[in-house]
């Protein structure tokens, strides 16, 4: 029963609400702090994803383009973390999780679409969960006679020497992939390592670099005629008539995946999760997924034509990605990078 | 310098006031911090569970990975190949910018020893990918013109690294040269031409001596550069290259291990110091034997 | 070199050919790269490369219509002017008081002064990142404006020292003899005898700021980061022109500030000492 007292009561409580209107809003004008890559990525998200997703959800989203991530997320206090949503690769999730400093697990119950992604983004090798991923393989020169690489071994053909490219173990997680994939290629496994440290010295003469950009540079220049790359960094020159092409060979190929995850000190962890969510969404994933050639992880996306040839975007196709287990490499992180450091010093 | 008898400090001693505010607030602190937590296993403010001890230390001197050591010798030898390379570089560049008489010469080659210094670190690593690969443009023109038969290793080496640096840094000692050379009274030089030196004999007793504290000063923060340098040996070498600087970047941004880099800039800064103190010691005796004000 | 005792010339000077050749050839190794970098800056191709197959300014159209690109680039230029003012001041006073004031321990103060330079800035900026952090300030620019005056007075300290080594204090002496106060003295004589030495470490320290990157890469925060930092992680990612505009943009621009410097003090009277 509604008393005059208690409309009274509502009334006032109505009408200081209107006039404090502005306040109200302006205190629930939340901020998340995100990170993102810089290049086309960024672009697209600060163009169009994050904008679109301030105004829906009422906030403003600060984006940090400043990698590294990782020791900055370090630094910070625990219980209030400069970033509520961390976006690196797998290994770097992994990383963060030995130090607390990321969560365990997202379910479908604090980011709803996690019900429609595949598998592999949710899996026990996944701190968080992944929206997109690239599959880690060969890339190649389609102008110097050779054929399309069918399995890892062929980067050891003894005609590559000198003009194979490789990367930097200890910074790039792509060089960390394919150690663990010399160990099963030439071994017993992923977790091979006499096998993968003995198949690395075979790859000498190798030319190394610090970053993917580096490698598409090498690919391009000819300067090497097949390294190790993901198909992104292959496929972004689709349609400029380009000598290079990508090739997953017959063991598998690994994936290099884009994980987004919540900090546990978060002050807005409704709103990171609500982001989480955002970022599955089908028409966001291929907005992103067709920018910069990455294979989303909602199982619902519906690519254009051309993409969908060459991404991962079938049950089917994603069953090859082969996805590490970072927990043990970055438990010996240390030993192997002063292993490969040893064995690929001139 | 005057002899000074007096043995206190002058008022002006205070000027030194406002450097040593900031260089305690932002420099000293904070590396107070850092050196702290390297005797640390993890950051003690955030990890209740975290102990003292030495052990990052003991990593660095024990060396079982048997790539420390080396390291730190890497770095001493980059250190001081780029600091000669640049003095033999920046040398004669500066004595033809000191003794040059048109403001408008002074003014382009000023622009062209700036001009490096403002590129910007990794497109200047793709313009030394497209210079010194094995096709790029040296090596491509060298072939071409039948000098070589096989393309020759300038890039992922120590080679490129040392070029890469000396580029950055033959600026900074052309900058400091110049200023010494310039001041060096011509009419020296001509006194002993005119008592039949020839010029390279005049250079040699004449020009080089008077200018020492030039080439020491300058080497001097040449070298200092180069041994903190991490970025374009990180770019430039390949893994030929590991440097003590490179070790620690690796361990902040991938390892994550600052507590491990904390001590390994600690060590740093403290061998870095020896020489540089030492340096000095030979600068002030040098400049006092030139008679110098 | 002309000397006044100079024989009468002769129609080949092979030795200062020589020197000549020299010095052209080493301008060429510090013009080269530039010059790869203009060529990828003007080549319109969709990814950086030599040789170049055209002409064509989109690069530098995508650099200035890009906000962020232009954000960080105006950052840039306002923080190491900042940087210029704050560490000429300090720095000079610095060199100052290390030379005329007696202090005692000198010789370990001028390495003290000088170990920002030593020291990986990877580590400086971490060590600036969690101080901050610690101290509750959070990354104000002000914050990064001092990290940067920390790794720039090295410079000015250089260079203001090897000025004020090599001053002929009689100059001084004759003023004072001549009835001058110790104050206008310093004013009048030592300040303006040395401030050639002192903007030339500016013009270092100018440079050395608007170029700066580890200390920086920790110390911007979203939507305020230098140049240098926007430039890096573009291109770990991307590896179209727009660095390599971005680069000569930078050039030119930071070219004018210093070549203005040049004309209101004038290296060249630092030279002329």
């Amino acid at each position: 029963m509604i008393s005059r007292r208690s409309a009274l009561r509502a009334g006032a409580a109505a009408a200081a609400a209107t006039l404090a209107a502005p306040s109200i809003l302006h205190a629930q004008t939340k901020t998340l702090k995100i990170t993102t890559w810089g290049g086309k990525w960024g672009e697209i998200m600060k163009g169009s994803v994050l904008p679109a997703f301030e105004q829906e959800f009422k906030c403003t989203v600060q984006a940090d383009q400043a990698f590294p991530f990782v020791p900055k997320l370090q630094a910070s206090p625990r219980n209030d973390p400069i970033y509520d949503v961390l976006h690196t690769n797998s290994n770097e999730q992994w990383n963060s999780l030995t130090e607390g400093l990321v969560m365990p697990k997202i379910t479908s119950k604090e980011v709803p679409n996690v019900a429609d992604v595949y598998p592999y983004a949710v899996s026990d090798k996944i701190v968080g969960v992944t929206i997109f991923t690239s599959a880690i393989g060969l890339g190649y020169r389609t102008d110097k006679g050779l054929a399309k690489p069918a399995s890892w071994k062929d980067l050891a053909d003894p005609k590559l020497a000198g003009v194979r490219g490789g990367y930097i173990i200890p910074v790039n997680s792509l060089g960390q992939c394919h150690l663990m994939m010399l160990g099963k290629v030439y071994g017993k496994g992923l977790q091979d390592l006499d096998a993968a440290y003995k198949a690395l010295e075979a790859l000498k003469p190798i030319k190394l670099v610090d970053f993917t950009g580096q490698m598409e540079k090498m690919l391009l220049t000819g300067e090497v005629s097949m390294g190790v790359i993901h198909d992104s960094g292959v496929y972004r020159y689709d349609g400029q008539n380009q000598p290079i092409d990508f090739a997953g060979p017959s063991e598998g190929v690994l994936a290099l995946e884009q994980v987004l995850n919540v900090t546990p000190g978060s002050k807005v962890k409704e709103l990171a999760f609500a982001y989480i969510d955002y970022m599955l969404r089908p028409d966001v994933q291929k907005k992103l997924a067709e920018g910069v050639w990455y294979s989303p992880a909602n199982k619902k996306v519906k690519l254009d034509a051309k993409y969908d040839a060459k991404l991962l975007n079938t049950e089917a196709k994603v069953a090859t990605l082969i996805q590490p287990d970072w927990k043990w490499y970055n438990a010996r992180k240390e030993d192997i990078d002063a292993r490969v450091t040893r064995i690929l010093r001139g | 310098m005057t002899a000074v008898s007096i043995r206190r400090p002058s008022p002006i001693a205070w000027l030194i006031a406002p450097a040593a505010l900031l260089f305690v607030l932002f420099f000293v602190l904070p590396f107070g911090v850092m050196a702290a937590l390297s005797f640390f296993s993890a950051n003690p403010i955030s990890n209740p569970n975290a102990f003292l001890t030495t052990r990052h230390y003991e990593r660095f001197i024990d060396d079982t990975a048997g790539i420390f050591h080396d390291a730190l010798w890497a770095t001493l030898r980059i250190g001081l190949v780029t600091t000669v390379v640049a003095l033999l570089i920046g040398y004669p560049l500066a004595h033809w910018m000191a003794r040059m008489h048109s403001r408008l010469g002074h003014a382009l080659v000023l622009i062209a020893v700036i001009a490096p210094m403002l590129t910007g670190i990794v497109v200047r690593t793709f313009a030394w990918m497209t210079l010194l690969q094995d096709r790029g443009v040296i090596n491509t023109l060298l072939l071409q013109w039948g000098l070589i038969g096989s393309p020759l290793p300038l890039m992922y080496n120590e080679f490129g690294t040392v070029v890469a640096l000396v580029h950055i840094y033959v600026p900074f000692m052309v900058l400091t040269l110049t200023g010494v050379i310039g001041r060096i009274d011509e009419r020296l030089e001509q006194a002993a031409r005119s008592l039949g030196a020839g010029r390279v004999r005049t250079f040699l007793e004449v020009t080089l001596p008077l200018s020492l504290p030039g080439i020491l000063a300058g080497s001097l923060l040449v070298f200092a550069l180069s041994i903190s340098a991490y970025v374009t040996p990180s770019l430039m070498g390949g893994t030929d290259v590991l440097t003590l600087p490179m070790l620690i970047a690796q361990q902040v941004s991938t390892s994550f291990n600052p507590s491990f880099a904390g001590a390994l800039g600690v060590i740093l800064l403290l061998v870095s110091l020896t020489i540089v103190v030492a340096y000095n010691r030979i600068l002030a005796r040098v400049s006092g034997e030139q008679g110098m004000a | 070199m002309r000397t006044s005792a100079a024989p009468n010339r002769r129609p080949f000077d092979l030795g200062r050919a020589a020197y000549l050749g020299v010095n052209g050839l080493l301008l060429v190794f510090l013009l080269a790269p530039i010059a790869i970098v203009l060529v990828f800056a003007l080549n319109p191709t969709p990814y950086i490369s030599f040789p170049p197959v055209g002409v064509s300014l989109r690069w530098f159209d995508k650099f200035f219509s890009s906000p962020d690109f232009t954000n960080a680039l105006a950052l840039s230029l306002w923080v190491a002017a900042c940087t210029l003012v704050l560490s000429v001041t300090i720095g000079g006073a610095c060199a100052l008081a290390l030379v005329r004031g007696n202090l005692p321990g000198r010789a370990f103060l001028t390495p003290f002064f000088m170990s920002p330079l030593m020291l990986p800035a990877i580590l400086t900026g971490l060590a600036l990142f969690q101080a901050y952090l610690l101290a509750g300030i959070g990354r104000p620019v002000w914050g990064l404006i001092l990290g940067h005056t920390v790794v720039a007075v090295p410079y000015v300290l250089r260079t203001t020292l090897a000025v004020l080594h090599n001053f002929d204090r009689r100059i001084e002496e004759a003023a004072a003899v001549l009835g001058a106060s110790p104050t206008r003295v310093f004013f009048e004589v030592t300040l303006p005898l040395i401030r050639p030495g002192v903007f030339a470490g500016g013009v270092f320290a100018f440079i050395v700021s608007f170029d700066q990157f580890p200390v920086s890469l920790f110390l911007v925060v979203p939507k305020g980061e230098t140049l240098p930092v926007v430039l890096f992680n573009y291109m770990k990612f991307d590896l179209d022109g727009a660095i390599a505009a971005a680069s000569m943009v930078s050039i030119l621009l930071a070219l004018a500030v210093v070549l203005a410097l040049e004309r209101l003090i004038g290296l060249r009277a630092y030279v002329k000492l």
